[in-house]
């Protein structure tokens, strides 16, 4: 009997594994629309009417497509820019203040930098990339240094980021014809293009994808991403192994936050073509529920598409039916507490069938 | 700026009052929380939902007591799915926090949409003190310019300060924060007590929340709190984990949002954004600065009995 439930106690902790994980994020999400179909009945409306309005108006213009299409670059940046820094044990809460900085960035280069249109982009992509790694410079200083937990910290520069671009856009960036806080509209030449030309489709999103593919091969395939899975499962282990902890952790953390920086640096460049007053929505937050949920780069790709898909059918949703779009924040964070509350549930029978 | 003189003051003080409540509130929910070795991200939903239940409360009744009483009971209900998540199951104290924060916006922004488009008008009477009367008209009469949930928050820090530092159940609260593992090898009900903390603090997020809508602007928007929650938390970590030093950092964060108000109505000056970084930057100054050293060791660590 005793060897019975201890085999059942493994059966159930072998069960909580990355296949299982995938399941649980698959039922978590399923439950999640499934609340979502009521929410929509409470509000009055026809549940398979809205819920076909949201997933149609995500791709029935061109605007549409294209938005959905944006949306998904820099939710899938964010993403990553929770989840590789997640794997060396560092849990980036900050990236909604790094995709800001990014942007920020991104726009001062654009408004002061004067030269050929080619280099000119260059110099932005290189700007929001820096700007996102040095936007988790402090956070990451005061982990190493002081042992401060990173979650305080990244939330803390998230708000300060935030109040410094709404002080740079209403300040000295502030587009001089504005009446509300926003900086100069980015001029045509030095726009990002879509790809192929005409098609609507973001350059970014070949940029993003094939980061996504990059970090796949680099956690799974590499020594660093070997690296990186010690260090975060258990460091001191991981240094006596002759692993330099501090050094991969470091790389990691940049590297993360650089991809924020990217994402807001795409998304001006490429979509907004404006630093404004609420330009950057929730993207860099976002990123964490998809990191979560997605579990891996590819994942991370895979939900980040369903999130987009939401974000801005949920627009064409509450124009059509008039079910309110703030559904949305709820399918953001509702699934994560069911795959968390599943996945900890399942560790805890896991246990208990151990004990006996 | 007008002139400056004794009314710009005492306008001033009490603006700087208003805009501390609620981070009192919150700011003490988050103590509570961590000092049994919780990391309440979840204040910020809670505070949101507390905003949203207390106009409800107060609209449909007509008396703004009843919308007080309405934000506790929603906090009672935020904490008991926070202290199941992260306390009983125990699912990672972060990222429980961070969505539930999400859904909080949901559902609030959801609800207040739905009593808009039913036509429920969402003017929050104001909570004020009623005339007292009698012999202790005159003393009242003082007290009452400032409101009463700013009287209550003050009661709270002086209460959890003695609670914390100089009481029986205090120690126990505090060691469970410091050490999860050591209290329970003590006996100490290490669940029981991140519980009630993730009960207490959720319900004081909410009436934070409620001291938003109740005491300040009278109405509910869309993510209305904008954060002030987390305020709360970067008032306990420049608080140094203490109710008085902690009460202190709110006073310095409300004056400097009274501030920013003051720039923004002027129109000139510093950029009133500036004002508003002030609660981050002392924060992650003070962390620099000091470091952790006086926080629970245990905060943002879950406990598994075995």
């Amino acid at each position: 009997m005793a060897m019975r439930l201890a085999r059942a106690g493994d059966r159930l902790r072998r069960l909580v594994t990355t296949r299982t994980s995938i399941t649980l994020a698959g039922v978590s999400l399923l439950l999640s629309l499934l609340a979502m179909w009521v929410c929509v009945y409470v509000a009055g409306a026809d549940p398979y009417h809205a819920l076909t309005a949201m997933f149609r108006g995500a791709f029935q213009s061109r605007w549409a497509l294209t938005s959905t299409l944006s949306e998904w670059v820099a939710i899938t940046l964010s993403g990553l820019a929770v989840l590789i820094p997640y794997r060396a044990g560092f849990f980036n809460v900050g990236g909604q203040g790094q995709l800001e900085m990014g942007g920020l960035a991104a726009a001062v280069v654009i408004i002061y930098f004067d030269a050929a249109p080619a280099l000119v982009m260059a110099a932005a992509l290189a700007a929001c990339v820096l700007a996102g790694a040095v936007t988790v410079g402090l956070p990451l200083l005061l982990r190493l240094g002081r042992g401060a937990s990173e979650v305080t910290t990244t939330i803390m520069v998230n708000f300060a980021a935030l109040r410094l671009m709404y002080a740079m856009i209403t300040g000295p960036l502030q587009d001089p014809g504005a009446w509300y806080g926003t900086t100069p509209i980015v001029p045509s030449a030095l726009r990002l293009q879509s790809f192929p030309a005409g098609s609507g489709i973001p350059v970014g999103l070949f940029v993003a994808v094939g980061l996504a593919v990059g970090a796949w091969w680099l956690l799974n395939s590499t020594v660093f991403g070997l690296h990186l899975r010690a260090v975060g499962g258990n460091r001191p282990a991981a240094a006596a192994a002759g692993i330099p902890a501090e050094r991969v952790l470091i790389k990691a953390v940049l590297l993360g936050a650089a991809l924020a920086g990217l994402a807001g640096g795409f998304q001006y460049l490429g979509h907004t073509f404006r630093v404004a007053e609420g330009w950057s929505k929730t993207w860099g937050l976002v990123g964490i529920p998809v990191a979560l949920l997605g579990g891996s780069p590819l994942g991370v790709l895979l939900v980040g598409f369903l999130f987009a898909v939401l974000e801005t059918g949920s627009r064409s949703m509450q124009a059509l039916t008039g079910v309110p779009a703030a559904l949305v924040f709820m399918f953001q964070g509702l699934p994560v507490i069911i795959y968390l509350a599943l996945g900890a549930g399942l560790r805890r029978m896991g246990k208990a069938a151990d004990s006996k | 700026m007008g002139r400056v003189d004794a009314n710009w003051w005492l306008d001033f003080l009490l603006a700087v009052l208003r805009a501390a409540t609620p981070l009192i509130f919150c700011a003490l929910g988050v103590l509570a929380c961590e000092r049994a070795g919780i990391l309440n991200i979840g204040v910020e939903g809670s505070m949101l939902a507390g905003a949203l239940a207390a106009v409800l409360g107060a609209v449909l009744t007509g008396d703004p007591w009843f919308g007080v009483g309405a934000a506790i009971v929603t906090g009672l209900m935020a904490g008991l799915v926070l202290a199941g998540m992260t306390a009983y199951l125990p699912a990672d104290q972060i990222a429980t926090g961070i969505a539930f924060n999400l859904v909080s916006i949901g559902i609030t922004s959801f609800v207040y949409r739905l009593l808009l488009d039913r036509g429920v008008g969402l003017m929050a009477p104001s909570l004020n003190w009623g005339p007292a009367g009698g012999w202790l008209e005159p003393i009242t009469a003082r007290l009452a310019v400032i409101p009463p949930l700013t009287w209550l928050a003050v009661i709270l820090v002086v209460v959890s300060q003695v609670l914390l530092f100089s009481t029986g159940p205090g120690l126990l609260w505090r060691s469970v924060g410091e050490s999860a593992r050591a209290a329970h090898a003590a006996g100490l009900g290490v669940l029981r007590v991140r519980s009630a903390a993730l009960l207490g603090g959720s319900v004081l997020g909410a009436l934070g929340g409620a001291a938003l809508t109740l005491g300040w602007v009278p109405t509910f928007v869309d993510n209305m709190t904008m954060g002030r929650g987390f305020i709360g938390l970067a008032a306990v970590y420049f608080g140094r984990w203490r109710p008085d030093l902690v009460l202190f950092a709110c006073l310095l964060f409300g004056a400097g949002e009274a501030l920013a108000f003051r720039a923004q109505a002027a129109g000139a000056g510093l950029n009133p954004y500036y004002y508003l970084m002030l609660p981050y930057v002392l924060t992650l100054a003070a962390v620099a600065v000091v470091g952790m050293a006086m926080g629970p060791r245990d905060a943002g660590k879950p406990f598994v009995r075995g």
